[in-house]
């Protein structure tokens, strides 16, 4: 951990060099009127002239689970660097998707801004609005593995700066999988489905699902899908690298239907939100919930409801094609820089700096799994956070979730598909002739 | 309407009608008590446990948390500022255009009426990168003003069709007799129609209100420094990505609402005495 | 020199008013007729596809735009006709200064003055398939058959929409109608009094067509509301299940920022201006017919 450190401040000597090469930039103008509220740090006694003012955008919002990490991370990069005015928003997630592709239109984003990875930032690459990070990922090589860099990766460069990451978890809650004389979750998948036909002799609901959400039907159908057809297939499809007409995923479809036919899903999910599935799955409505790792830390914080849930994987249900270790999921939440920024190589390297603590303290308070390599103690983090680590250290392919994946339009028509699916318009012979013709 | 030509000042008919009055405001004054419980709640009740009762636990905790989060004494006074300047300024604009739209005569005053009926149609959702492009080129963004010109100018078309509408109910023979006294345009204007217009300015104020305190979209887009959002957009950020207490955004919204209905249940004394005013100088 | 002065009276009054309105809206339109000629993603560069969106709108079934329409123009169809009427019902009632008039004034306004964030959640707790409060009074009366996942099914989603649009709106138009009504002259009412007209009599023949402008614009801010009702939509279904209960606002903000086909959502948005323009000249032309 010593030797870290020392890399971490030699690395901020070479920022610090750096900086002073850009001392020329004019200093900002808003410098004092925007200035963070959660900013603690003393007046700083550098010289005027060399200041520079660097501006974010993200949606770590006051009531975000990620605030806090962004408050302690940001408290320190101010402490650290006191020549750096640093001004930053916070903006509601959906909000927020409006707001940025205005700015990007408009050319008014900030120099860093919070992105999700794959296609929602690829467009803008594409759109030459963004800053290359290849020079300045040199400097921190050693501890954010490049794997990690795949997902904002275009044209063999690289574009973004991920800070935490999840996959979808298989939630189960203990308490009623002990009425049926369970106390794990099963592993394979006959007994899983065995499991469930108990559940539903004894009266309770295996699944949850939130079908007004579409996303949170994918959870459930791309699991189903990966653990069916394997993750290599699943991974070619939402690249556009091989075509959706595939009898593996057909069949994983109707199997994934069969599960709603057989009533092990609650039939009201097709009018209700994520907000109303998950308090009914903490308040005992059904035995499982399948969806992201970052519910932990909420589940973590509830004294009541802690001690009855675990989180495992998705068992698997064709041995030929798909094993354990396949998860879906992975990097998303990216910070980006804007290529407009006056000051663009100093942010590439706070950004770097600033996505590593945001994940340092991130992953201490469960709010998701590090992207980066995890240093300090980290024996604090909750169970389930800790148990998905587990199983993320443990994994063999991971599959981003499809409408991250895909290009915008093509995640919406998919959405729609899997909608569909849900309310038994389409079986899987339908689902993956409608896609080939309408994704190109 | 003719099959009902009793006299109904029979006590009968009467009471039917409070009646019906009376259930109609009970439906109507359902929504402020279930803000208001809604606002001491935990998720857990609101979902599920105890949806429209009386709160088990008044967790006025949530209003600590809701003005706590960001400034939302600050973003409320923006709110207020924003408004009543974008009110005020397509209040003017649009009674001096009503006016010469409707009591001048010349060639293109129709035509002109109805291009700004164009208003109306337009959806705030597409015009929000041109003008945000405009405003941006202008170096116009993060002030007060970004927000209160496209307001004033959005408000503007309804104000014109408001106006429009009490200005035909002003006799003409009014203006005109002014005019003949030897009242120049800007004369009669401002001392012979302002005047009377005094419950189409009330009617226009509440309508116009009703658009600017609650426009989120603008103010999302447009504005990006604290020091100048506004109510909506600093309770949207009460909503986490993944998680959301909703106590805390009823409590916000609260307190976002209940001075506007204090301060309707004020004026509308106001705007009934300007209404009758007018009626009585018509 | 007079007709001069009139020109010069008229210029100075439009001037306030054009600037705002040419600057910020019809510039916006100009610049959405132009994108919508355009393949255009938002950021990049586009192609000029002339009349291609266009085409693709009414061709593409995928679009939903045709569902959209019809959605809107159910809802214009009961906001005019139901809505619009028990306004003025309630208009008239008030009007004739009844006792507690202010008080029932007031209170007949206040949905109108709450957030729709709040009216979405109440009508969420009343749809809820669970616990939800209409779903436990059918239980109540004995009519469990009659219960639906009201939000989640295609045959009663966009009932559960129109419901609460039209019944938060009505004290919109009440209050409008009422304006109207106290401005027309009380000596017009008591003369026709004592001439023996019932009360009733005197709204219909006298009260009403007084008011008639006024009743113009509330028709014409009912249908051109209801072709761009967005906000409870997007709360209560989301425009699901399987995209019934899509309107175009909803479809026109997934064009621009979810589904980054900017050109597409200006043709969207072009259609719904055209729209909601011929409507507005409609409806002024077929008042001014019946006078």
């Amino acid at each position: 951990m010593k030797m870290k450190r020392l890399v971490s401040s030699v690395l901020a000597g070479l920022l610090a060099v750096t900086m002073i090469g850009c001392t020329n930039a004019p200093a900002g103008g808003s410098a004092s009127s925007g200035s963070s509220s959660g900013s603690s740090s003393a007046p700083t006694t550098a010289a005027e002239s060399g200041k520079i003012t660097l501006n974010m955008w993200c949606i770590a919002t006051e009531s975000d689970s990620n605030r806090k990490s962004y408050e302690k991370a940001i408290a320190d990069m101010e402490a650290k660097y006191p020549d750096i005015t640093f001004n930053w928003e916070a903006i509601e997630n959906q909000s927020y998707k409006t707001k940025i592709k205005a700015a990007v239109s408009a050319n008014e984003t900030p120099d860093i801004f919070f992105t999700w990875s794959c296609a929602f930032l690829g467009d803008f690459v594409e759109a030459g609005k963004v800053y290359c990070l290849d020079e300045a990922y040199e400097k921190y090589k050693d501890e954010l593995p490049e794997k990690m860099l795949a997902n904002t990766t275009y044209d063999g460069k690289h574009y973004g700066v991920p800070t935490t990451m999840n996959i979808v978890g298989l939630f189960a809650n203990m308490e009623l999988l002990g009425e049926v004389g369970y106390d794990e979750i099963p592993g394979t998948y006959d007994e899983f489905i065995e499991c469930c036909d108990k559940l539903k002799e004894k009266g309770i609901i295996p699944f949850g699902c939130a079908g007004k959400e579409t996303w949170c039907v994918t959870e459930y159908l791309e699991s189903v899908i990966e653990k069916s057809a394997g993750a290599d297939t699943l991974n070619s499809i939402f690249a556009g690298e091989a075509s959706w007409n595939n009898q593996d995923v057909a069949d994983a479809v109707d199997t994934f239907q069969s599960l709603v036919n057989n009533g092990y899903f609650d039939p009201s999910g097709i009018g209700l939100t994520n907000d109303e599935v998950k308090n009914n799955f903490m308040a005992g409505k059904y035995a499982f919930y399948m969806n992201g790792t970052w519910n932990c830390a909420d589940f973590a914080a509830n004294e009541e409801f802690f001690p009855k849930v675990k989180v495992g994987e998705f068992p698997v249900i064709n041995a030929d094609k798909a094993k354990l270790g396949q998860l879906i999921g992975g990097p998303s939440d990216t910070l980006a820089v804007s290529a407009s920024s006056p000051n663009a190589a100093v942010a590439a390297d706070y950004a770097f700096e600033l996505g590593k603590l945001i994940c340092h303290y991130g992953y201490l308070d469960g709010c998701g799994l590090p992207a980066w390599t995890p240093y300090g103690d980290t024996s604090n983090v909750n169970g389930l956070t800790q148990t998905v680590a587990g199983i993320v250290a443990d994994s063999d392919t991971m599959v981003l979730f499809g409408d991250t994946a895909m290009a915008a339009d093509s995640a919406a028509t998919y959405l729609s598909y899997v909608d569909q699916v849900y309310g038994c318009l389409l079986d899987g012979q339908q689902f993956i002739d409608g896609l080939a013709k309408d994704i190109k | 309407m003719e099959s009902i030509t009793q006299k109904e000042s029979k006590p009968a008919a009467k009471v039917g009608i409070y009646i019906f009055l009376s259930i109609w405001a009970l439906i109507n004054i359902f929504p402020i008590y279930f803000m208001f419980t809604f606002s001491l709640k935990s998720n857990d009740e609101i979902f599920g446990k105890n949806i429209i009762g009386l709160p088990a636990k008044w967790l006025w905790s949530n209003y600590a948390t809701a003005m706590k989060t960001g400034n939302m004494w600050l973003y409320f006074l923006n709110s207020i500022i924003v408004t009543v300047a974008a009110i005020a300024i397509s209040l003017m604009a649009a009674m001096m255009a009503t006016y010469a739209m409707t009591r001048i005569k010349w060639k293109f005053s129709k035509i002109t009426n109805a291009f700004f009926m164009l208003g109306l149609t337009i959806p705030i959702q597409a015009s929000i990168v041109p003008v945000y492009v405009i405003l941006s080129r202008a170096h116009w963004l993060n002030k007060y003003s970004t927000l209160i010109i496209p307001y004033a100018a959005f408000a503007l078309s309804m104000a014109i069709l408001i106006c429009t509408g009490f200005m035909a109910e002003i006799p003409s023979a009014l203006d005109e007799a002014a005019r003949i006294d030897g009242c120049g345009y800007f004369g009669t204007f401002f001392r012979i129609v302002l005047p009377l217009m005094k419950p189409a300015v009330s009617t226009v104020g509440v309508y116009s209100y009703l658009q600017c305190w609650n426009e989120f979209m603008f103010a999302n887009v447009f504005i990006s420094d604290k020091a100048h959002k506004t109510l909506p957009v600093g309770i949207k950020a009460l909503s986490g990505q993944h998680t959301t207490e909703w106590g805390p955004i009823g409590a916000a919204l609260v307190i976002a609402t209940f001075p506007t209905l204090i301060a309707y249940l004020f004026l509308s004394r106001k705007i009934q005495a300007s209404f009758i005013a007018g009626a009585v100088k018509g | 020199m007079k007709k001069l002065k009139k020109g010069f009276a008229i210029f100075i009054f439009l001037l306030p008013g054009l600037f705002l309105f040419v600057s910020i809206l019809i510039a916006p339109i100009a610049v959405s007729v132009y994108r919508s000629l355009y393949d255009w993603n938002g950021f990049s560069e586009g192609t000029f596809i002339g009349f291609g969106n266009y085409i693709e709108l009414f061709t593409n079934g995928s679009i939903k735009f045709m569902t959209a329409l019809k959605n809107s123009l159910i809802l214009a169809f009961f906001s005019v006709f139901v809505q619009l009427p028990f306004a003025l019902l309630l208009a008239l009632l008030l009007g004739r200064g009844i006792k507690r008039e202010k008080t029932f004034l007031s209170i007949f306004f206040m949905p109108v003055l709450i957030s729709t964030v709040v009216i979405g959640q109440l009508w969420l707790k009343i749809y809820n398939p669970d616990y939800g409060l209409l779903n436990r009074f059918l239980d109540f009366v004995h009519l469990g058959a009659w219960k639906h996942t009201w939000v989640g099914e295609v045959g009663t989603a966009l009932g559960s929409v129109i419901v609460p649009t039209i019944w938060q709106y009505v004290g919109y138009h009440m209050l409008l109608m009422y304006a109207g009504v106290k401005g027309v002259d009380i000596d017009l009412r008591e003369a026709a009094m004592l001439d023996g007209a019932t009360k009733w009599q005197v709204d219909r023949y006298i009260v009403i067509p007084i008011i008639k402008p006024i009743i113009r614009v509330s028709v014409i801010f009912a249908v051109t509301g209801s072709l761009k009702t967005y906000d409870l939509v997007r709360i209560l279904t989301e425009g699901g299940p399987f995209q019934t209960t899509e309107v175009p606002s909803t479809l026109l903000e997934n064009m621009l920022f979810l589904r980054n086909r900017y050109g597409m959502g200006s043709t969207i948005s072009v259609m719904l201006i055209i729209l909601c323009f011929a409507f507005a000249l409609a409806i002024t032309a077929a008042f001014k017919e019946k006078d």
